[in-house]
């Protein structure tokens, strides 16, 4: 198992009677910059700190326009942590490909974080969010297409000698050669996060590339999600390897369950009810017509609709309460799904910075040993039947 | 009424949905982005007069093909390939918001394959100041108020029904898919051609000049989609054109007074040219 704390570094401080979308069209000037630097470093010093405590990694993603998260750049925090960290795999979880054009920039700038990381580089690759397509005018109906085109480019570019010619249908380069090239061979790791779209997984399976499940959803959700990651291994005709498949979840420690629900709901409100609006737009074209079938039936459960604090606990949708609940939640729930890495964001919402280096700090000496030990590296963590109840 | 058959027809690009109907000179009726056609009774009146064809374009319903079609240029292709295919050297083309856009673009570089030309709240401009509503993310209860002046239009209900379903999001899985399926199928082909530059070709709007067939515009009154100005700029540019206006209608005017609106179109497409005010 690893172990990755994953920032979101959402904007803590939209006014009490703004009630719009903290997407696309959330006004600008609810942007604080006072709050903004504030946020921006005090977040890099939780992502520093999970190095510290012998986490195995840290994740960044990228969004734009948005409250939610303030990462229009990962590659700029990936780059500060490339140099603020020691040991920390960096996984920037993704690069939006269809909005980089052309997405050799891609292959630049992950090159740049690889060599200044000393190979500490995982390269996440994304088709970019539905409300991205919007933020940045860039056409839905094509966003699949482009990924493709931009992930062949990026890979061809690290891994075949240059200069070299690329004419595809989006992109055509006529001298693709690009400098700086990647410290790990033959590529870093790759991951590519995914919300249940069948073309998501199959492009995964196909290229033995790590699959995020994105998280908000009931506990059943993310088990029909990795089964189907796994089947779509098996139609490419190998067995999935736990290592494969990352699970990313809420997760706050305290020193007693009172104590941590008393700490941390107001703060998972402000996440489901003001960072959520807006998040699940799908712009035309975005998704096939037999990944949406499918997403439908998973949806009621998306957290935006959750309404009590009994129904966040019954579907796991945050991994919250003293160590010994946290391991025990963990430990059921990492069973169930079969993954091999868990993808904590310890920090959501409003939580404050004390209170989230406390819960890291909780979390990597009394939680991350155990769950270490319950499932060692390498080993299958799936009951012997190989699928889940 | 006269009746209206509905088959596939074999394109360059795929098989397509074709309604066919009536009798007289050809008609060639390209619908919108909601993909209109299915008990639109606008054709029955329409055949009434003329041969009617009315093509479903790819990615709409069950036509195939759309994956080959990425922009207005393909559009165009299309469009010839389908005249050629039907044996309509120049029909009359009547076009409804993105299928009056592609009657234009048709027109403006083909003037010979029409014998006359029928916009019907048009999109493909873009005035500044102007812009045309947004289509690819509001919700149904929006677009029915821009649709329909009529809320208990049939069509306007059922956009108002799925707006209340989709606020909760634990009955949209409830919704039959093959309900939505259609709209999403529609939006996705639309977004093809029309998402970025949004439902217009920056380069039209001076090559409308070109167009020198006898032209009608239609602006529906209460048309909150498209504003007027879009219409008064074609009928400004296209030599000759004639604008109509269509009193308590509203964008989707050939569902809600499908017979006025054919009488309309038959009064212009017969009146010979030589009579027509400025023609």
């Amino acid at each position: 198992m690893r172990f990755f704390n994953f920032h979101l570094m959402p904007y803590p401080s939209l006014p009490e009677d703004y009630d719009g979308p903290a997407w696309v069209t959330c006004p600008n000037e609810l942007f604080d910059p006072e709050v903004g630097q504030k946020v921006y470093n005090r977040y890099l010093d939780e992502l520093v700190y999970s190095d510290e405590l012998g986490f195995d990694g840290v994740c960044v993603n990228e969004h734009h326009q948005n409250a939610y998260g303030l990462m229009p750049s990962p590659n700029l925090m990936a780059a500060i942590l490339a140099r603020q960290t020691k040991n920390v795999k960096i996984a920037v979880i993704g690069n939006a490909l269809p909005l980089y054009n052309p997405p050799t920039r891609v292959a630049e700038e992950f090159a740049m974080i690889d060599n200044i990381s000393g190979g500490r580089l995982i390269a996440g690759f994304v088709v970019g969010g539905g409300p991205e397509y919007y933020s940045f005018s860039i056409n839905p109906a094509f966003a699949r297409e482009k990924f493709a085109e931009a992930h062949d480019i990026i890979i061809k570019a690290w891994t075949e000698p240059g200069p070299q010619e690329y004419i595809g249908k989006h992109y055509k380069l006529r001298f693709l050669n690009t400098w700086p090239r990647p410290v790990q061979k033959p590529h870093p790791e790759v991951w590519i996060p995914g919300a249940g779209s069948i073309e998501t997984m199959e492009f995964v399976a196909k290229h033995h590339y790590g699959y995020m499940g994105i998280p908000y959803f009931h506990m059943d959700v993310f088990e029909r999600t990795f089964g189907m990651f796994r089947d779509a291994c098996e139609r490419e005709g190998y067995e999935y390897d736990p290592i494969q498949a990352g699970w990313l979840t809420p997760i706050y420690v305290a020193e007693t369950d009172a104590e941590a629900r008393e700490q941390y709901e107001k703060h998972f409100w402000y996440f489901v009810r003001r960072l959520l609006p807006g998040i699940n737009v799908s712009p035309p074209g975005y998704t096939s017509l037999r990944s949406i079938q499918g997403i439908l039936k998973g949806i009621g459960t998306f957290a935006i609709n959750l309404k009590t604090w009994d129904e966040v606990m019954e579907g796991h949708y945050v991994a919250i309460g003293s160590p010994s609940t946290v391991l025990e939640m963990l430990e059921a729930d990492l069973e169930r799904l079969g993954t091999g890495n868990l993808l904590g964001l310890f920090q959501l919402g409003t939580l404050p910075h004390d209170l989230t280096m406390r819960s890291l700090s909780l979390f990597a000496k009394e939680v991350m040993p155990k769950l270490r030990e319950r499932f060692p590296d390498g080993k299958r963590m799936l009951r012997a039947s190989g699928g889940v109840a | 009424m006269a009746d209206i058959t509905l088959d596939l027809f074999e394109t360059e690009v795929g098989k397509v949905q074709l309604r066919r109907g009536g009798s007289g000179d050809p008609l060639v009726y390209l619908h919108s982005a909601a993909g209109e056609g299915e008990g639109l009774t606008f054709l029955n009146e329409l055949a009434e007069h003329y041969s009617v064809y009315a093509p479903i374009f790819p990615g709409f319903n069950e036509s195939e093909g759309i994956e080959q079609i990425d922009d207005m240029e393909d559009v165009v292709f299309y469009l010839l390939d389908l005249l050629d295919r039907l044996a309509l050297d120049a029909p009359n083309v009547v076009g409804l918001s993105l299928g009056g856009w592609m009657a234009a673009e048709l027109a403006t570089r083909y003037p010979d394959r029409l014998s006359s030309l029928v916009l019907i709240n048009p999109a493909g401009l873009y005035i500044e100041g102007e812009p045309i509503k947004d289509i690819f993310g509001r919700s149904p209860a929006e677009m029915a108020k821009d649709l329909f002046v009529d809320q208990a239009h049939p069509v306007a209900q059922m956009m108002n029904q799925m707006d209340r379903a989709m606020s909760d999001a634990g009955s949209l899985k409830d919704i039959p898919f093959e309900l939505i399926a259609p709209q999403l199928k529609s939006m996705a082909a639309a977004a093809r051609i029309g998402w970025n530059p949004y439902l217009h070709n920056p380069k039209l709007r001076r090559r409308l000049q070109r167009i020198k067939v006898p032209t009608l515009i239609v602006r529906a009154e209460s048309d909150t989609l498209i504003p007027a100005a879009h219409t008064r700029a074609y009928a400004d540019e296209i030599p000759g054109a004639e604008l109509v206006e269509v009193a308590n209608a509203a964008h989707m005017v050939v569902m809600e007074h499908p017979a006025e609106l054919a009488a309309i179109i038959q009064k212009f497409v017969t009146t010979p040219s030589a009579s027509r005010t400025s023609g």
